[in-house]
């Protein structure tokens, strides 16, 4: 281990966080590897090593000979400190070698608020920010990650983005670039290669061109580079013949998601108008049940995790979902390993399936019914009924449970106040019949809910909307509050506006706003999505100091022909179903789910044969 | 009694915390198949104990862990199938059915090194020795039950023994500690040196637990 590292870490929080070595973490040996790679994500160890689809892609790559992934994470304070101070540049866990010297560095980008994180590990790597300023092919610096279905606010700090699944396209653009590296292309060479792969998105041949009142005239498309009109999204074609990390890193100190995840399937067959990822993961591709069970008892046994979750965007959706729980419940219950899913909705939700779970153990109960009346429920497309709601927390308490706790969003497209007074009187009847159904009033009951400020999304039915000013957003939480304010069994939770004002701007900016990002990392900015470090001030200064409006990309509504950043990025998902998704949520009509009937949102077409299997 | 195992913790499994290193054995019994005793109560869980927990950042060649191996495991095979399912730096030496009591366990043999990269000053031994040489030496250690948030303890008289060699740039001190009711962390005897000679403070001390003794000096197993 580097000397100074040795000298640092007995200083600082959590030192394991900065070690590596864990059980399974792959160490190979330099001499016989030809490609680093430095797999970053821009939050703290116990978040990114939470992430699944960073587990996978290491696997992936850490398969391939002479390849060699590792993990970088973002340092918290009081290490990046130390870092600046004893001069120790940004490393790559496994190896402890600086990631400047790897040759590709890729950044998993899961939310906005991670921006800020980007910028400060490049610049604890000693590497320049901004793309142009690295000439050279090595290091490359890519990004993937759902943020980068609009990648145009991170624009000229990468190199390129890969969109959609990860799996297949890494090993591509690896390959390819080390045909470049053998060949001696120049970084342009290869980067207008890199373009002709399918998936890959390279900002650098891409101009923003706008109007003089601000909004995008085109993304024009460089001469001569070859860069393609829309990239499209990858997917995995077959998931039982896709990667699944059975063998994989197991921490030494504790991270938030730590147990075995099992990933069921990819993609949503809700349609939820307000959900990025239920519109960009799509299609549905399922796992086989059989190779599940498989996959999870393998988890446990090489993990000796006692705890495993079954996660996917909606897994009670999953169509073999009784049959996978016996069989993992069988293996689970004798050993005293605990089986949980996620997300839970709420009309899928049966007896069967709880008392199931509940052989092992009792968590608590989470819905998310987003929306307080029918009429807005059906206006986003949450096709929940308050019926099935109702049914099954009375069977959630009649079995025992005394914990629920639910979501909505504040300031969906055609909310009134009598939504919002909805979520109130929702709560209340889900109190009722928790005294109706509870076998044991004395033991109380906690019903928590929860309001976010809604965030319209690229690439959804929303993204032409508008969300509401923040002074009717506090409105909103006022009323709810004073509705809710009686209720003793009712506990009121409300996400605070300011980082929700910022992944408005971000999630739909342009490229304008990379200038913010660097102005904000530059006075200090970073670690947004912890309070801690969270200035709020900061970052208006920052749209101060560029001329920039937040209003005018949070607050703006966008008319039907808007050309948008995210214009030349392609999940297949097309704009007319999109818009005519946000027509019939002005009319609250829903859309049925894809199994009932196929909506014909497009996204088929990426499978071959063209066949969805929701 | 309980089954004991002996192990040592180097290199990057220094800096895992005593309370993430005991999930961590309990994780790495189960993935080596290795079954062993839980506790009894609502929520039974693998049971692990750890003899004298070891600050974070230390290494020691000579841990001791408690826990009850069920049947159907030979003894002989747990050091290796256990080790095999360690973190990097986590080595277990033995397994072994617990001969004597825990609290027979009584002093700590810990080398302490001072390192100078550049260059050790020729008077830090003779200033090590005027410090630990004093008749009482009263410092103010951390307490969590005490009200003022410390409590004062006498280093001397917690010290049995200690020797220094040095390097041109270096100082190794062994030094045999009292182990328990109450332990010295070594640690407060690198703070007090660099209070009392500021001159000679060291750029990095590292501190390795290199053998636990009973009340007579001899090896604690």
């Amino acid at each position: 281990m580097n000397r100074t590292l040795e000298q640092i870490l007995p200083k600082v929080q959590k030192p394991a966080r900065y070690t590596g070595g864990e059980y399974n973490a792959v160490v190979k040996d330099r001499r016989e590897v030809d490609l680093r790679y430095a797999l970053c994500f821009p939050d703290t160890y116990e978040i990114g090593m939470s992430n699944l689809g960073c587990r996978i892609l290491y696997g992936v790559m850490n398969q391939e000979k002479g390849v060699w992934c590792e993990r970088c994470y973002a340092p918290w304070g009081d290490m990046e400190e130390a870092m600046r101070r004893e001069g120790l540049l940004l490393y790559g866990l496994e190896s402890g070698d600086p990631i400047a010297d790897f040759n590709i560095i890729g950044f998993s980008l899961g939310y906005e608020m991670a921006y800020t994180n980007v910028l400060n590990m490049l610049d604890l790597a000693g590497l320049p920010l901004r793309s142009e300023d690295r000439p050279q092919l090595t290091p490359l610096v890519v990004a993937g990650g759902t943020c980068c279905y609009n990648p145009e606010p991170l624009a000229p700090f990468v190199d390129f983005f890969v969109l959609g699944e990860g799996e297949e396209v890494t090993l591509e653009y690896i390959e390819l670039y080390r045909q470049a590296r053998e060949e001696c292309w120049t970084k342009e060479e290869f980067l207008q290669e890199a373009a002709r792969i399918p998936g890959i998105y390279v900002p650098s041949f891409y101009e923003p061109v706008y109007h003089s009142d601000g909004t995008l005239a085109e993304m024009r498309i460089q001469e001569g580079s070859g860069a393609p009109e829309r990239v499209t999204k990858r997917v995995v074609q077959d998931m039982d013949k896709s990667y699944f990390p059975v063998k994989t890193i197991i921490p030494s100190t504790e991270i938030v998601h730590d147990r075995v995840m099992l990933e069921l399937f990819r993609g949503c067959i809700r349609g939820c108008r307000f959900c990025q990822a239920g519109y960009v993961y799509r299609p549905v591709r399922n796992r086989s049940p059989q190779l599940l069970a498989q996959y999870g008892k393998a988890a446990c046994e090489d993990s000796g995790y006692q705890e495993m979750t079954l996660s996917s965007l909606s897994s009670t959706d999953y169509p073999c979902l009784l049959e996978l729980c016996d069989d993992l419940l069988d293996y689970c219950a004798p050993r005293d390993i605990g089986l949980s899913l996620p997300s839970l909705r709420a009309d899928t939700f049966s007896m069967n399936l709880m008392e199931r779970l509940q052989r092992v153990r009792k968590g608590g109960l989470t819905f998310a019914p987003e929306a307080g009346t029918q009429r807005l429920r059906d206006a986003i497309n949450k096709n929940l009924r308050e019926e099935d709601l109702m049914q099954s927390v009375r069977t959630a308490f009649a079995g025992g449970w005394s914990g629920v706790k639910l979501y909505f969003m504040l300031g969906l497209p055609t909310e009134t106040d009598e939504d919002v007074r909805g979520i109130a009187d929702l709560a209340r009847k889900v109190y009722f019949a928790w005294r109706e159904c509870t076998p044991n009033k004395a033991r109380g009951v906690r019903i928590t809910v929860s309001t976010s400020w809604f965030v319209p999304k690229p690439h959804t039915a929303f993204q032409w909307d508008a969300q509401i000013p923040v002074e009717e957003y506090q409105r909103r939480v006022d009323l709810l509050r004073d509705e809710l304010k009686r209720d003793k069994s009712i506990t009121y939770n409300w996400h605070d506006p300011q980082t929700s004002y910022l992944e408005a701007i971000f999630s739909r900016g342009d490229r304008r706003l990379a200038d913010v990002l660097e102005r904000a990392w530059e006075q200090g900015a970073k670690m947004d999505s912890w309070s801690e470090y969270f200035d709020f001030d900061r970052w208006m200064k920052a749209f101060q100091d560029c001329g920039l409006d937040g209003d005018f990309y949070a607050h703006r509504e966008r008319g039907r022909e808007e050309v948008f950043p995210w214009c030349r990025i392609d999940p297949m998902v097309t704009t007319d179903f999109l818009w005519h998704e946000r027509e019939k949520c002005y009319q609250s009509q829903t859309t049925p789910d894809c199994r009932t009937r196929c909506s014909g949102c497009g996204a088929n077409r990426l499978l071959k044969g063209g066949v969805c299997n929701g | 009694m309980a089954d004991r195992l002996l192990f040592s913790k180097t290199g990057r499994a220094r800096y895992i915390s005593h309370l993430d290193l005991m999930r961590t054995f309990q994780r790495a019994f189960a993935r080596a198949k290795i079954p062993i005793k839980h506790t009894e109560g609502f929520h039974p869980h693998p049971f692990v104990s750890i003899a004298l927990p070891l600050s974070v950042g230390y290494s020691s060649q000579c841990e001791i862990l408690e826990f009850g191996l069920l049947e159907g495991t030979d003894p002989l095979e747990v050091p290796e199938r256990l080790t095999a399912a360690m973190p990097e730096g986590i080595t277990v030496h033995q397994c072994y059915p617990a001969q004597r009591k825990l609290k027979e366990l009584a002093f700590v043999n810990y080398i302490m090194s001072f390192e100078y990269p550049e260059g050790r000053p020729q008077e830090c031994e003779p200033a090590l020795a005027e410090l630990l040489g004093r008749e009482s030496l009263v410092v103010q250690k951390k307490s969590n039950k005490s009200k003022k948030g410390y409590t004062e303890v006498d280093l001397i008289s917690l010290i049995r023994e200690w020797s220094a060699e040095c390097q041109s740039d270096a100082m190794a001190v062994s030094m045999v500690v009292s182990a328990q009711n109450p332990g010295l962390n070594p640690e407060l005897i690198r703070a007090a040196f660099c209070e009392t000679y500021p001159q000679f403070s060291p750029q990095f001390v590292s501190f390795h637990r290199r053998e636990i003794l009973d009340q007579e000096g001899k090896i604690f197993r």
